[in-house]
């Protein structure tokens, strides 16, 4: 174990911690150029951060610890899922933490938090948003847990360092019959999971169509900071993830030294960048579905990531 | 070619056919199924294309690109016309705007996707005699050729618009086209060009039988096919 | 491939060519003729001249059969016994169809029922028509006699459809996209025989190739053959009528001009079940006798019993006589999964009868519904004492297709019945004969409704054209004939029997 790979997780949640709000600028500002605006720049997140912390932290009358504590349970889990899964290196020390289910769970807790600090300021808004949450995920969470769970097969573990690791050692693996299914399912469900267009837009207020807005709709000041934050790493993480169980290139293994750590950092940084621009470039074109089809295309996502187990069962046991 | 990169490329290439055949459920746009009905097509020449890279056989590759023509240009064509054309303008009585999504579904989308797993799984259970009985790459890959033919039976089961069941029914044999190339790198070459006009002409067949439909019933819904019973 | 057939193609193969291609030729011949040429009358005279030589290639063929199959163009086409019988079939129900076809088109031009383009198409369609049949049961290679029967749907698609008007329409668009779908399947089933062959060491040219296929059965894998049995069965039977494919058949039959239902009815039905009897050895001999006879008694009895009901609440007399084809069929299958030589020739002989008797029964339904605008039974009375010669076809026809003796079916259910003691199938025998008295009761006494009793007063005679009169006057004396006697074509479905039932 080298000195290194105990940096390794630290670097880890420093790069999502700085790295986040700017993912966020980055689509943003794909989406204001593409639609022939001048936008407010990448760095704009980090602004809006900064004016919120600077504001006086407001709790509405009548709601309880749970208000409160939302927001750090929300960024604690999402900076936790960010120091375990393999996003720089697979050789890590909390890397046997980095497992599918974990990872999972975690996702969960955020969201449940997200829901409960909706729900405990008891007004109609934070009612309905979470509601509306909690639905998508009790779609979305066992969707990732498929898809990843199927690209698990081939590798015969649930860690994700070890999948990763496989990955990295045959890139061709992925391109198959289950690796086409499980992408695509795990991208329709991140977008899903941080709610993004088509399943819900971060940019409007419209009550008839919220749900990650309308929870937080009661949150100001340093909270709400926390809470857009917070957001903006569990998309970061995903996106990392996304990125490094398809395309692990360059990712640190046990035998490299500090260049191929400052290697990885900077290419798994330039490959989250890549998947936000593409998927802010994606959102112009995209409109926003009706909430009752939502569950529709969280089900084809949910089939996709079925499938992917089948048909990876079904390989891995036909070649075994 | 690499022996890596002929796995990935013929398992890519299966792996979008089954991808698109479930995302034709999933979609009810007429011309997004027709699209998805094209990069299937192209999906499927990939893999003669590929095998005959691999194997350095013209012919082969041949083959690939007659495919790519047919499945993936001429027969879409033929459907896209079908769905933006505005009727008979020249001569007929009825002038009827095509329809451009699916009507009220038989199936719920999410009952039908539940279906379409039910399927994959049924075809990965009834091909495993013949994996069996060649594991190569292509051999390995039937499974998703019989997924794509139960889905496109599917498809025509559950749809009601005329165009719709035209794309199950040529999904069906774009998963018989790929089950016969996975299988055997391609049947005779007189049972393929024979199989290959059969489906061209049960296309314009569909696809003339379709207007009838439209000009006599006033809309493409074959549900509407009801004059006939005992 | 055993030396001894080999030696057989060597002495057929030079005197032969021409009567395995002519059955091709001649009716392609008929359809570019009758593309080029204005006059329809000499077209459907030309259309039923390639049908009877269709009939008469057959007659002959099964004159100067030598012992193993006959080969022509390279090894494309082949002939052997069934080949013989089924080119007789089309021949014999071709003829007076196609002839038919002056009166019926000249009924509808009158009528004003019809385009000149349209009188063109059928004019092309029928001999089309006819060229796929042939190609169909004289192709050495499944793969050839697949895409000739898939052919046969793509033809006979406007042919359903010329009519026009809602019914036909919806007749038209049903019938193909079921029959598309079945005939996939058996393509399917296709493909999956030549995987088994190719994995077997079979050249990759000549591994759909029927004659290697057999000399190879036993090499061929089991597991794959039965998968690819079955799809072929449910294809191929798809076609033939067979349940769980027969929904098309009693709308496209109701909807088609009445000399393509006779076709329909008569030929193509049978065409697509030659299919299922042509890869019955090989299945057998691949994978055991029991799999292939279980598959075709399923399939045989469940379409005779939804035949038998479905004719028990009809009302229409053409889907009547439509289902009494998919009874007719089923007893076929049924004859075919009993499998022993007797049973086959029984079949075969069946399969002739019953084609002559729906061609009467057809083009005399035709006549009644073009008389009456309707085709509802309901609206039908007396039509004996109306038109003698409509009246009478359509009784015999009737008696031919349920078993009356003295017409063969009656002769070929018996022989099929003894076969299915012989083997132990008696408690079937039991159940079909239950269902056959169903049908026949039902056939019966919807015809007696039909011919007998006193005609109302307002109700229109029946005028019947010349050529139909012929066809109808041949047919009846064909199916009289073929009662008594099968005369030279004993032996033919006594060879086809033998050779089917894998005993040579």
């Amino acid at each position: 174990m080298t000195v290194l790979a105990m940096v390794a997780p630290a670097a880890q949640v420093a790069g999502v911690l700085l790295g986040a709000p700017l993912v966020a600028g980055v689509m943003r500002q794909v989406r204001a150029r593409l639609e022939g605006r001048v936008g407010a720049g990448v760095a704009q997140p980090w602004r809006d951060l900064r004016k919120h912390l600077r504001k006086q932290a407001m709790t509405p009358s009548g709601t309880t610890v749970v208000f409160s504590l939302a927001p750090a349970v929300v960024a604690g889990s999402a900076l936790l899922i960010a120091a375990i899964v393999p996003l720089v290196t697979t050789f890590s020390p909390l890397d046997r933490m980095a497992d599918l289910f974990a990872v999972v769970g975690l996702l969960l807790i955020g969201t449940v938090a997200l829901a409960l600090g909706g729900l405990d300021t008891g007004t109609a808004f934070g009612g309905m948003g979470a509601s509306r949450g909690i639905t998508i995920a009790a779609l979305a969470e066992p969707t990732i847990l498929l898809s990843v769970f199927a690209l698990s097969l081939p590798a015969g573990s649930s860690n994700l360092g070890v999948i990763v690791a496989a990955t990295a050692h045959d890139p061709w693996t992925v391109l198959s019959v289950p690796g086409a299914l499980a992408f695509v399912a795990l991208l329709t469900v991140i977008v899903a999971e941080t709610g993004r267009l088509p399943v819900d837009n971060p940019s409007t207020h419209l009550e008839l169509t919220m749900i990650h807005e309308a929870m937080e709709l009661e949150y100001a000041g340093p909270r709400l900071a926390l809470m857009e934050w917070a957001s903006a790493m569990r998309l970061t993480v995903l996106l990392a993830l996304l990125a490094n169980l398809f395309a692990p290139w360059g990712i640190a293994g046990a035998g490299s030294g500090a260049g191929g750590f400052l290697l990885a950092t900077v290419l798994i940084a330039a490959k989250v960048a890549v998947l936000a621009l593409i998927l802010g470039g994606i959102e112009v074109f995209v409109a926003k579905l009706r909430l009752f089809r939502v569950p529709e295309l969280l089900a084809g996502s949910f089939v996709l990531a079925l499938l992917a187990v089948t048909t990876s069962s079904f390989f891995a046991s036909a070649v075994g | 070619m690499n022996q890596d990169l002929y796995t990935a490329g013929m398992n890519t290439a299966a792996g979008t056919l089954l991808l698109t055949a479930v995302l034709v459920v999933w979609r009810r746009e007429l011309r997004a199924m027709v699209m998805l009905l094209a990069c299937q097509g192209v999906a499927l020449a990939a893999l003669p294309i590929v095998d005959g890279i691999a194997h350095a056989s013209a012919e082969v590759i041949g083959v690939g690109v007659a495919i790519l023509a047919l499945r993936g240009v001429v027969l879409p064509a033929v459907l896209l016309r079908l769905v933006a054309r505005r009727g008979p303008a020249r001569r007929g009585p009825a002038r009827w705007v095509p329809a451009r999504r699916e009507s009220a579904p038989v199936v719920g989308t999410s009952l039908s996707l539940l279906i379409t797993a039910l399927l994959t799984v049924t075809a990965f259970a009834v091909t495993r005699p013949i994996v069996r009985l060649q594991a190569t790459v292509g051999s390995m890959a039937v499974p998703v050729s019989f997924a794509v033919i139960l889905i496109g039976i599917q498809v025509m089961a559950t749809r009601r618009r005329a165009l719709s069941q035209t794309v199950g029914f040529l999904m069906l044999d774009n998963g018989i086209t790929s089950a016969a190339f996975l299988l055997t790198s391609g049947v005779p070459l007189v049972v393929e060009l024979g199989a290959s006009l059969d489906v061209l002409f049960v296309t314009l067949v569909l696809g003339l039988l379709a207007r009838q439909v439209q000009a006599h019933f006033g809309d493409s819904d074959v549900g509407r096919l009801r004059e006939l019973r005992d | 491939m055993g030396t001894a057939t080999s030696a057989g193609y060597g002495s057929c193969v030079t005197d032969m060519t021409a009567l395995l291609v002519l059955p091709v030729a001649a009716p392609v011949a008929a359809a570019v003729f009758a593309a080029v040429c204005r006059n329809r009358r000499l077209n459907a005279a030309v259309a039923a001249a390639a049908a009877l030589a269709i009939g008469a290639c057959g007659l002959l063929l099964a004159v100067a059969r030598g012992d193993g199959p006959a080969l022509a163009l390279g090894g494309l086409l082949r002939a052997d016994a069934l080949t013989a019988v089924m080119l007789v079939v089309i021949g014999s129900v071709g003829a007076p169809a196609a002839w038919a076809g002056i009166g019926y088109v000249d009924q509808e031009v009158a009528a004003g029922h019809t385009t000149p383009r349209r009188v063109r198409l059928y004019g092309v369609l029928v001999p089309t028509f006819l060229a796929a049949m042939a190609t169909a049961v004289s192709a050495a290679n499944i793969g050839v006699m697949w895409a000739a029967i898939e052919a046969t749907t793509i033809v006979t698609a406007f042919l359903v459809g010329h009519r026009g008007g809602r019914a036909a329409v919806e007749a038209a668009w049903k019938y193909v996209v079921i029959c598309s779908v079945g005939i996939a399947v058996a393509l399917l089933g296709t493909v999956l025989v030549y995987f088994a062959a190719v994995h077997a060491g079979i050249p990759a040219s000549r591994a759909l190739d029927i004659d290697t296929l057999l000399a190879h059965a036993t090499a061929l894998d089991p597991a794959v053959l039965r998968v690819a049995a079955g799809l072929m069965v449910i294809g191929f039977g798809a076609k033939a009528g067979l349940v769980p494919f027969h929904t098309w058949l009693a709308d496209a039959h109701s909807q088609a001009p009445a000399p393509v239902s006779a076709l329909m009815s008569g030929v193509l039905l049978a065409v697509g079940f030659s299919a299922v009897l042509r890869v019955k050895p090989v299945v057998d001999l691949a994978v055991g006798g029991g799999y292939l006879r279980t598959a075709l008694l399923v399939v045989g009895l469940a379409t005779v019993a939804v035949a038998a009901l479905m004719l028990l609440v009809q009302r229409d007399f053409k889907r009547m006589l439509a289902y009494s084809s998919m009874e007719n069929l089923g007893v076929i299958a049924v004859a075919a999964a009993v499998g022993t030589p007797l049973a086959i020739a029984a079949l075969l002989w069946q399969v002739l009868a019953h084609g002559m008797g729906k061609t009467v029964l057809f083009l005399s339904a035709g006549q009644i519904q073009s008389a009456h605008g309707s085709s509802a039974i309901a609206a039908v009375r007396g039509v004996l004492a109306r038109s003698r010669l409509v009246g009478a076809s359509f009784a015999v026809g009737i008696a031919v297709v349920v078993a009356v003796p003295p017409f063969a079916i009656f002769g070929s259910v018996i022989a099929v019945g003894r076969s299915m003691t012989e083997v132990g199938l008696g408690w079937l025998l039991a159940v079909q004969g239950t269902l056959m008295v169903v049908a026949f009761a039902a056939l019966a006494s919807r015809t007696v409704g039909i011919l007998l009793g006193e005609p109302e007063p307002s109700a229109p005679a029946i005028m019947t054209p010349r050529s139909i009169s012929l066809a109808l006057v041949i047919g009846i004396a064909a199916c009289l004939a073929l009662g008594l006697s099968a005369g030279p074509l004993a032996g033919l479905f006594r060879d086809a029997g033998l050779m089917l039932a894998g005993v040579r």
